[in-house]
């Protein structure tokens, strides 16, 4: 069904060479860059957008929909471009946000529930996984960054609010509390006391973005979608950035040159003509 | 390094790592208080003046109602560090949601959101609390002010007895369903979750059962990327494609048809009108303050004069939440008020005589206790601007208390007077 084992051929190891690539494989994916990513991305994540995705009473129509999947791409794009320029991946975007979720559902339990005791429904995290898959699949088929950047990252912003609409829909349901209507998610924020977060720190419909005709979602999403795009193009780079080796060759004339190409490295630096280190 | 020192390093991480683990296990405290204390002296004298607060229902069971009440005076002498309180919430300092906050009114009006209160007005607030989570609780009133952060008012304890798992709170909805806050939407979100990491570890499984770095580097380095692109790829990238979209659509509008009543989140000002002021007949005015630091005494020279008909007694000063009183107040303290913050012999006047109607008399008052270094009040010493405010409570002789704000710049004295 698969072409593994033209791949194995052309990759010219022995069999102990291709079974130690596989434990390497498992080592290297589960242990360090899936927990590098929880890690990482996790803190960055929620450092930027983490009050929208902890509190229920935060998940508005206009600034969920944009802080959330901007915030997100970043790092979906770079690990994209790790795992795509260097094996031909097509899974940076998902391993990604399976990772941020891991983080997110540990610190539910272990944040939230055991040591802070706030109910689960109140932290509910909202997913990106299927904007991820999008995203992949969109660079899979297209085996195009550009392409990816102006087709994937729209459909992964544009993605967000429906899929967890199915989640939140019925927190948006309207309840009356001593004469006064509240959605049931702004209940939920007043009920369950945040003693270092007072209501005033939420940004709920804050700004121009609902003028048109009250869709606010709609333009929100749009708004997003465009930005993802310009973010995905950046952190695309800052992932070529961190992943390419930079060194200086030092030729049998005695020119130096600097040179970009990770792969070349290896080769040269066996052939004992690479004399520098990354720069 | 040799193989017998890699050895000790190892040992000595291993011993280390189960220090590390097994020092919560020895030594968990709880955490009793919210660092109410380290706020600037500032702070909490010169912002909120807080006073009748109560805690009603000191010991409930799960599920109780109580009630955490009382009221406040915003100083005249806001400081200038602080931001004006244009945006405020009155919130509660407890560790975590141990009691269930089922509704805050100010003045009568539900507190939902954040609104505008007045410098120099009193405010008269109840919060209504349904125990939630069983233990010795400590709770504070608090003044969250936008920009400038929240302000602790005076900490009580609160007991709360019974069983977590017993608590409910079901709450009906406009659209006539009954949603309990605790379990209301955790299944269908956990269900959501679970489904779509199945599918993205599909995605990412199917290409894990191939090799997936070193190899493929290898050959994308040596041949470029078409042996690695397997059509079969594209075929199953298109299928889940086709599939994420639909399920996203699918649970979307069967989300949207099974709640189809919603309203966007609220989030206006809260419109509170400050209590009416009382008319009060004793004029109050600091004429002169100082801080002795060895002697941990706040000395005011009041400049006192009755305006009334009946003859006034000066019984309490309070400020930060903390009350000295004399006789006359301590014979009006309320008995559950925490013991912690009474100096209940700590006010000192040298003249006790009440002031007779149309008296005008300059009064020198010492507020002396320990209580100033204990709630590190004595740190106004430190502070940017060294100043001080609060209440005079004093008490006609039919009884009705008067309250008077004052404040003034404090001076420190280093050194016992006289010594």
């Amino acid at each position: 069904m698969f072409r593994t084992d033209e791949i194995i051929k052309a990759a010219k190891l022995p069999p102990e060479g291709v079974a130690m690539s596989r434990h390497i494989d498992y080592i290297y994916f589960i242990p360090i860059l899936f927990v590098t990513i929880v890690g990482t991305f996790h803190m960055h994540f929620d450092l930027l957008a983490g009050d929208w995705d902890f509190w229920i009473d935060w998940k508005d129509r206009q600034w969920w929909p944009i802080v959330t999947p901007i915030t997100a791409i970043t790092f979906c794009a770079a690990l994209q471009y790790y795992n795509w320029v260097n094996y031909r991946q097509p899974f940076g975007a998902t391993i990604t946000i399976l990772a941020l979720l891991a983080g997110k559902w540990v610190t539910i339990y272990a944040a939230w529930w055991w040591w802070s005791n706030y109910p689960v429904n109140f932290v509910m995290p909202s997913t990106l996984l299927p904007s991820a898959i999008v995203l992949d699949i969109i660079l899979l088929l297209t085996r195009n960054w550009t392409l990816t950047a102006v087709i994937g990252a729209w459909l992964f912003a544009i993605l967000f609010y429906p899929t967890n609409w199915a989640i939140f829909a019925y927190s948006h349901t309207p309840v009356v509390i001593d004469g006064t209507l509240l959605s049931w998610a702004d209940y939920m924020g007043f009920a369950y006391v945040r003693t270092g977060t007072p209501e005033y720190i939420r940004m709920i419909e804050v700004g121009s973005l609902r003028t048109f005709g009250g869709h606010s979602t709609m333009i929100s999403s749009f708004f997003a979608a465009f930005a993802s795009s310009l973010m995905y193009v950046l952190w695309w780079q800052f992932g070529k950035f961190f992943c390419t080796a930079y060194f200086y060759l030092t030729d049998d004339r005695q020119r130096t040159t600097k040179v970009h190409d990770v792969f070349a490295y290896a080769t040269l630096a066996h052939s004992n003509k690479a004399t520098g280190g990354k720069a | 390094m040799n193989a017998k020192h890699a050895f000790k390093l190892w040992m000595l991480g291993l011993c280390g790592m189960a220090t590390l683990a097994v020092t919560p296990i020895l030594d968990v405290a709880p955490a009793f208080a919210h660092g109410e204390r380290s706020q600037e002296p500032f702070l909490r004298m010169r912002t909120v003046n807080w006073y009748d607060t109560e805690w009603v229902g000191k010991s409930t069971k799960v599920n109780d109602v109580t009630e955490l009440k009382g009221k406040f005076h915003l100083s005249e002498d806001w400081p200038r560090a602080v931001v004006k309180p244009n945006r405020t919430f009155i919130n509660v300092g407890s560790p975590s949601s141990v009691f269930l906050r089922l509704s805050s009114k100010v003045n009568g009006t539900p507190m939902f959101v954040s609104g505008p209160m007045e410098i120099g007005r009193d405010y008269e607030y109840v919060v209504t609390l349904k125990a939630r989570l069983p233990g010795h609780h400590h709770l504070h009133p608090m003044f969250a002010v936008k920009d400038a952060g929240p302000i602790a008012g005076p900490g009580g304890w609160m007991d709360i007895t019974g069983r977590y798992e017993d608590f409910t709170n079901p709450i009906k909805t406009l659209t006539g369903e009954t949603f309990d806050s605790e379990t209301k939407g955790t299944a269908t979100g956990i269900m959501w979750h679970l489904f779509w990491a199945a599918v993205a570890i599909f995605w990412v499984g199917f290409f894990m059962i191939r090799p997936m770095y070193l190899i493929r580097a290898r050959v994308l380095a040596a041949y470029g990327d078409e042996i690695l692109l397997d059509p079969i790829d594209r075929k199953v990238g298109i299928a889940v494609l086709v599939f994420t979209v639909t399920v996203v659509t699918i649970g979307y509008l069967s989300a949207d048809a099974q709640h189809p009543v919603t309203v966007p989140l609220q989030a206006g000002e809260a419109k509170i009108k400050p209590m009416p002021v009382k008319p009060n007949p004793l004029m109050i005015e600091v004429t002169h303050a100082e801080y002795d630091v060895p002697g941990r005494a706040l000395r005011m020279t009041l400049h006192a004069t009755n305006n009334g008909t009946q003859p006034v007694s000066i019984g309490e000063f309070t400020t930060a939440g903390i009350r000295f009183t004399n006789k006359v107040g301590k014979a009006k303290l309320d008995p559950n008020y925490p013991a912690e913050l009474i100096a209940a012999d700590g006010l000192t006047m040298d003249n006790e005589a009440p002031i007779q109607p149309g008296q005008t008399v300059d009064i020198h008052v010492e507020s002396k206790d320990v209580l100033w270094e204990v709630q590190r009040l004595v740190d106004i010493l430190h502070d940017p601007d060294q100043r001080f405010a609060g209440l005079v409570m004093s008490w006609t002789e039919s009884g009705e208390r008067l309250i008077n704000p004052v404040w003034a710049p404090v001076l420190p004295v280093f050194t016992r007077l006289g010594a």
